[in-house]
């Protein structure tokens, strides 16, 4: 019997002679109905546009006459592979994505523990921290870099004041200080929606079973290590994932910032992709660039679905 | 059969009819005239500018005013991302009507077909147009544009800080050198790498002043020595930290019109905006003191983009433009450039600004900041050169191993 049946009113059933009229929500055509406009927004905006940027990696294609192209085969994956400066950036790329999910996930993690403890103001804590992450990226970005401006800024004043002063002052301008500047401000932003995440994780947290532990002598690395993270565990890899699919994503923030720069500092592949597609004006350097970064993510998604699958079956036995 | 699955259909297709409709609507041309008026835009970073952009603004006003089938508008994107914007729209068959370019994207646009030829549209030789600048207005006999605004560069200087303005290199470095405290510096320029169109403004004046140049006119001389003499100027006066490291051009220019930065390389269209942010400032202008008498030129060109639908409303403003009261006008606003055709300055804008003949006099040995024999490719070596002056200014690798390799990948993009 289906939901259906066991909801209609009774004396409403028809009988075997009574001619039914069709419900337009019985057809067969239905859930495919429902199902468009998903389907076709999923194919406007993201099925034809990868396909084209598929094509467009084969191609030599400018930006200034977007409709003539030349069928280059492999010759745009040749040139960037062979370029030093791409693999720097494939470098910074990676360094980039480690940091922020390491970064992120810690700091919340640390935030997150903090806040699930009793103090007085806790909530005005809690409501403080998510600032940050509600914060509009571009806002964000533009205040950090007044915050590190080499003139005006407060940072570089304040490491003038303890002796820590970058010479010059200018810290977005040094090759060596750029990029972890970048990922402060990353950081920053990133780390309220892990620890409000991860609060919540927490608080699913048994205490008795942290009682038990106590009582058997853990101490509070053990009881962490033993309770605490074997709870939050999924929640911290859905976190790493979804911090690595974001960082590999981001734009914004290291644009306003530094354009990628200084000297290649801060290019990460999506800024790669920008430059060649928008300063170079080579639509089809720029498609490979985006290729590379559609395999890197396919690589990533596919690499934890595993690992979660693994750990999953590991935990059954 | 049953007649629902028909209504379904018909239901469906409707709604994807509509729905394409919809897209097709959205996708579609913003059309150009309502009511019989043709309606254009008109693209220019100095719509933007302090001082100058609501004059300019109201000088296109006074074209709407004596027009009932063209208006114009103004659309002010800022500079540093004029170029990159403006081409990515014309590239797609859109964008404004008219532009106002800088040089290597007026070289890029041209090439790529992106511009109207304006032989048909525009009898230019009407007009007493100044030989110097306009030259470069024609490719292979065909002309892409006529000069808006041609602005030399020259020395400014804070009067108060600087009484007798340097008249060679070393006495302007000491200079520099010796104004530089706290929270004032002696010189400013563009360093960054964010602001790569105007590192290569800034460092056009050093190479040119040296007795350098980027090519021959068949081959890129990037590397040369006297390139190299030009740039190590430039590079010793950054590591001498006489300017505000890290400061954009809107920053310094706000520091100098402020007091605190005492010289800057400038093109004469600064001196209304200068003027604009402080009317006090005690303020001088003069030769750049380098050992060869050669610096860069803004040469800014008005043009129809190609894909304009009124091309020829388009054309009747720039006559507007052209006509001798307007390109007066038009000068007294851009202050200390020069318009398309001669125009006299008048006693009062001469009194106001007794400068202004300095920049005249630069004319002839200004020049535009393309590298001439490939125009077309100026923006591609422009990104590469001011990469690798970066990279040495930073640290990353001496000048000359620089200079070597942005000759070695210029080349290589060049063909």
């Amino acid at each position: 019997m289906t939901v259906l049946d066991q909801t209609r009113a009774p004396g409403t059933t028809r009988g075997p002679g009574a001619r039914r009229r069709r419900s337009p929500l019985g057809s067969k055509w239905t859930p495919y109905l429902f199902l468009a406009p998903a389907a076709l927004f999923i194919l406007v905006f993201q099925a034809v546009p990868l396909l084209q940027e598929i094509y467009l990696s084969f191609t030599r294609t400018s930006l200034l006459n977007p409709t003539r192209s030349e069928w280059v085969g492999l010759g745009n994956f040749n040139r960037i592979f062979g370029d030093p400066d791409f693999r720097h950036t494939l470098l910074i790329t990676f360094v980039y994505v480690v940091a922020c999910v390491v970064g992120a996930v810690g700091t919340g993690l640390v935030v997150a523990l903090l806040l699930n403890r009793g103090f007085r103001g806790r909530g005005v804590a809690r409501a403080l921290v998510t600032i940050p992450w509600a914060a509009p990226g571009i806002a964000v970005a533009l205040i950090a870099t007044w915050m590190l401006n080499a003139q005006y800024g407060i940072v570089n004043r304040l490491l003038d004041a303890v002796g820590l002063g970058v010479p010059g002052g200018a810290i977005l301008d040094s090759p060596r200080y750029a990029l972890p500047a970048v990922l402060a401000t990353t950081i920053w932003q990133l780390f309220p929606f892990t620890s409000v995440v991860l609060l919540s994780a927490l608080q699913a947290v048994p205490q008795d079973l942290n009682e038990a532990a106590t009582m058997d002598g853990a101490g509070r690395w053990a009881s962490f290590r033993a309770v605490t993270w074997q709870v939050i565990k999924p929640t911290v890899g859905l976190l790493a994932l979804l911090m690595t699919i974001w960082s590999l994503r981001r734009f914004e923030l290291i644009w306003l910032m530094t354009k990628g720069g200084p000297v290649g500092a801060t290019e990460t592949l999506v800024i790669d992709l920008y430059s060649q597609a928008f300063d170079s004006k080579e639509l089809g350097s720029a498609a490979a660039i985006g290729m590379v970064g559609v395999i890197i993510s396919l690589i990533v998604i596919t690499g934890s679905r595993l690992v979660a699958r693994a750990v999953e079956k590991e935990n059954v036995r | 059969m049953s007649k629902q699955p028909a209504r379904f259909r018909v239901v469906g297709a409707a709604c994807a009819l509509g729905l394409v409709a919809a897209l097709l609507t959205g996708c579609g041309s913003d059309g150009g005239s309502g009511d019989g008026v043709a309606k254009l835009t008109f693209a220019a970073s100095t719509f933007g500018d302090p001082g100058r952009g609501p004059q300019l603004t109201a000088w296109l006003e006074e074209f709407n005013k004596s027009q009932d089938k063209v208006q114009v508008s103004a659309a002010a994107v800022p500079y540093p991302t004029f170029g990159q914007t403006v081409l990515t729209q014309m590239g797609s068959g859109k964008g404004p009507d008219l532009v106002r370019f800088d040089m290597p994207e007026f070289e890029a646009a041209a090439d790529a077909g992106l511009i109207a030829p304006l032989d048909k549209l525009v009898d230019a030789g009407k007009y007493d147009l100044l030989k110097q600048p306009d030259q470069f207005m024609v490719h292979d006999g065909v002309r892409h544009g006529i000069i808006f605004e041609a602005s030399n560069y020259a020395m400014f200087y804070n009067a108060d800080l600087i009484p007798k303005p340097p008249a060679t290199y070393e006495e302007f470095t000491a200079t520099a050198k010796s104004l530089t405290k706290g929270d004032v510096f002696g010189l400013a320029f563009r360093q960054t790498e964010a602001e790569e169109a105007g590192v290569w403004q800034d460092i056009f004046n050093y190479v040119y002043g040296f007795g350098g140049a980027w090519s021959d006119g068949k081959n890129l001389t990037i590397n040369s020595p006297e390139n190299l003499k030009g740039l190590q100027a430039y590079k010793d006066l950054y590591d001498a930290n006489v300017i505000p490291r890290g400061a954009d051009a809107a920053t310094f220019r706000r520091m100098f019109a402020e007091g605190k930065v005492g010289m800057e390389l400038n093109n004469g269209g600064y001196v209304t905006a200068t003027r604009g942010q402080n009317p006090q400032l005690n303020f001088n202008v003069a030769p750049i003191p380098f050992p060869v008498r050669k610096q860069g030129a803004i040469l800014a060109p008005i043009v129809i983009n190609e894909a304009s639908p009124a091309k020829d409303e388009a054309a009747t403003f720039i006559k507007w433009a052209l006509e001798p009261q307007n390109q007066v006008k038009l000068q007294e606003i851009l202050g200390a450039s020069s318009v398309a055709t001669t125009t006299q300055r008048s006693a009062a804008s001469l009194e106001k600004t007794p400068f202004l003949t300095v920049f005249d006099e630069l004319t002839e040995t200004s020049l535009p900041q393309i590298v001439l024999g490939f125009e077309a490719k100026t923006p591609d070596i422009r990104k590469v050169v001011v990469q690798n002056v970066i990279a040495a200014l930073q640290g990353k690798a001496d000048l000359k191993s620089a200079l070597d390799r942005a000759q070695q990948q210029a080349t290589e993009l060049v063909g």
